[in-house]
């Protein structure tokens, strides 16, 4: 049986999430260290070029997190903001089973269609980086002028850490980000191999198949 | 008391030069230019305000900064308007006679306090002694009398150098000691001649602090990044920079950014007011700037030839990038032998019993 996980917005999200990540990615590693130099041509605007990509990238990337933020409070139960934040004890109980599987302790997979608890507090953590990369990103970009409106509400940042540390964080984070996409993306297929429930194929369509113990969890 | 152009006269110099230099000093300020003749008049009334200039853990390359300023002739009066009742550097007295000096000067209050160099906490603050007294001790009497403060330099702005890691003295800055006397920071290694001068020149036209931002820096002065008024911004929104000290890039004047240069991490007016006399500034002469007003300079701003600071740690030094390399290989390498191992425990153990799984799995909400 197959049922509807990942709705519509949660999906559109995740891609949105994934290509920025990838923009971001490329235009900020040239940002920290430009290997591509000008050869001297006039007209060149390299450096320039990719910080406006970065920063459009930046905004689009900035507004698909807040959705999900406010999409954790609307959506479907799947995507609802209790699967992230262990407050249930079940849930909290079922870190240890997901843990147990991951550490060979046990053979069956961690239980429910939507994100097993321990996955979900990955995302947690994911979102503190994904929040932190958002302010020292608004922050740096406030530094170009600090007349302005961006600067009066993050400027103070700099008042407790020096630029230059913020700008290694801001780095930092960014490798993280890569990997967790490693992580991401061997959990999700390890856990398609073990169910064969189309994990991966979940998250362009929405639907999963789901085993029969877990059809009492579908709608 | 002869007026400062009956001085200015008797030293040769035209009222003109001193109206150019007033003129000079309002653009620096960033006021309108309307405001010259009350900046010129205010000056050529001023009645000598007391200055005591106390060095602590310093190595008075403020003192050294100051005595250049850009123009001899007139700022040299200007400096003579203040009655630099203190400074070690240049006082003709010594030992108790100097002492008597500050103490008498301390009596009468009002006076501005100038600071250069940190202040050592640490063993009760021994590491700076004058005087039979701790840095800490003279900072505490000094500031109750003072009208302002101004830290010169990055030493009594923030603690500087000697409180670079690991901070053998304890040194801070002086605002992390003086909360009740309206202070301005000028910080830089050393501070800009020009930029003391303006911050003085503002308070005798005015009788106040210029306006400051949030690390109490004048905004005349540090109001803008180095890299959004450096000379060779253009070559790196296009892309063109260095590689080597020496490379033609280097010798074309291009964007010192991949040689290390802090200039954007750094508020300060080097590139529009330049050094010794607007003779030249670093980024002028090639080398990258390398954030000396900022907080925390050294520490942070290091390592001086590189953008990012390392990673260190167990004994291990490396750049964020072979640390970010690293770190996703060695992820992806884990998840791979995860996989081969799960793969393992698939074919050695049997199809699963009875899992506990199913006493977790009604659990999955509520
Ligand atoms: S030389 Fe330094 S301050 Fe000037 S544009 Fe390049 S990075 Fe910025």
């Amino acid at each position: 049986m197959t049922i509807l996980v990942w709705e519509r917005p949660v999906r559109l999200i995740h891609w949105t999430i994934f290509i920025a990540v990838i923009v971001l990615a490329v235009t900020g590693f040239y940002i920290g260290n430009p290997i591509l130099v000008s050869g001297g041509a006039p007209t060149d605007f390299l450096m320039g070029t990719y910080r406006a990509i970065h920063v459009a990238a930046a905004w689009v990337f900035g507004v698909a997190v807040v959705a999900r933020l406010i999409w954790a409070f609307i959506g479907n139960r799947y995507s609802r903001w209790d699967q992230f934040v262990p407050v249930s004890r079940a849930r909290r109980a079922d870190i240890k089973t997901s843990f147990k599987y991951y550490l060979f302790m046990q053979r069956e997979t961690p239980p429910g269609p939507g994100h097993n608890p321990l996955a979900g507090l990955t995302y947690l953590v994911l979102y503190a980086m994904f929040a932190v990369q958002i302010w020292t990103g608004l922050a740096l970009a406030s530094l170009a002028d600090p007349g302005s409106f961006l600067w009066s509400v993050s400027g103070w940042t700099f008042s407790l850490v020096p630029i230059p540390t913020i700008r290694f964080v801001h780095h930092l984070i960014l490798w993280l980000t890569l990997g967790f996409i490693v992580h991401h993306v061997y959990s999700a297929t390890l856990i398609d191999v073990e169910e064969r429930s189309g994990v991966l194929s979940s998250i362009v369509t929405g639907w999963k198949r789901i085993r029969p113990g877990q059809a009492g969890q579908a709608e | 008391m002869a007026t400062l152009l009956e001085r200015l006269e008797a030293n040769g110099i035209s009222r003109r030069s001193f109206l150019t230099y007033c003129a000079s000093l309002t653009t620096m300020l960033a006021l309108p230019a309307s405001l010259t003749p009350q900046i010129a008049n205010a000056l050529s009334k001023v009645d000598k305000p007391s200055i005591i200039w106390r060095e602590f853990q310093d190595c008075a390359g403020n003192t050294e900064s100051f005595l250049r300023s850009r123009n001899p002739g007139v700022a040299d009066l200007i400096l003579d308007l203040l009655s630099v009742d203190y400074h070690e550097t240049i006082m003709a007295a010594a030992g108790r006679q100097a002492e008597a000096a500050s103490d008498a000067a301390a009596k009468k209050g009002g006076y501005i306090l100038v600071v250069e160099g940190s202040v050592p906490l640490k063993d009760d603050g021994v590491y700076c002694t004058i005087a039979g007294k701790t840095a800490k001790q003279h900072l505490e009497e000094l500031s109750k009398g003072a009208a302002a403060i101004v830290n010169v330099g990055t030493c009594s702005s923030y603690g500087g150098i000697p409180a670079a890691n690991p901070n053998p003295t304890g040194a801070v800055g002086v605002p992390s000691l003086v909360s009740n006397v309206p202070i301005v920071n000028l910080p830089g290694c050393p501070a800009n001649a020009d930029n003391i001068t303006a911050t003085f020149v503002h308070y005798l036209t005015f009788g106040s602090l210029p306006a400051r931002d949030q690390l109490g820096r004048p905004l005349f002065a540090y109001g803008e990044r180095i890299h959004d008024s450096c000379e060779r911004r253009a070559h790196f929104d296009a892309g063109q920079f260095a590689l080597a000290f020496g490379d033609e890039g280097h010798r074309k004047g291009w964007c010192l950014y991949k040689l290390g240069c802090k200039g954007p991490n750094t508020f300060n007016n080097c590139p529009a007011i330049r050094w010794n006399g607007g003779t030249s500034w670093p980024v002028g002469a090639g080398h990258g700037c390398v954030g000396c007003s900022e907080p925390e300079f050294w520490d942070a701003m290091g390592p001086l030839y590189q953008h990012l600071p390392n990673v260190s740690g167990f004994g291990v030094e490396a750049t964020a990038d072979q640390f970010g390399v690293a770190l996703v290989g060695a992820t992806a390498l884990a998840f791979a032998a995860h996989g081969v191992a799960k793969y393992a425990q698939h074919r050695i153990t049997a199809e699963p019993a009875a899992q506990p799984v199913a006493a977790g799995q009604p659990t999955e909400e509520d």
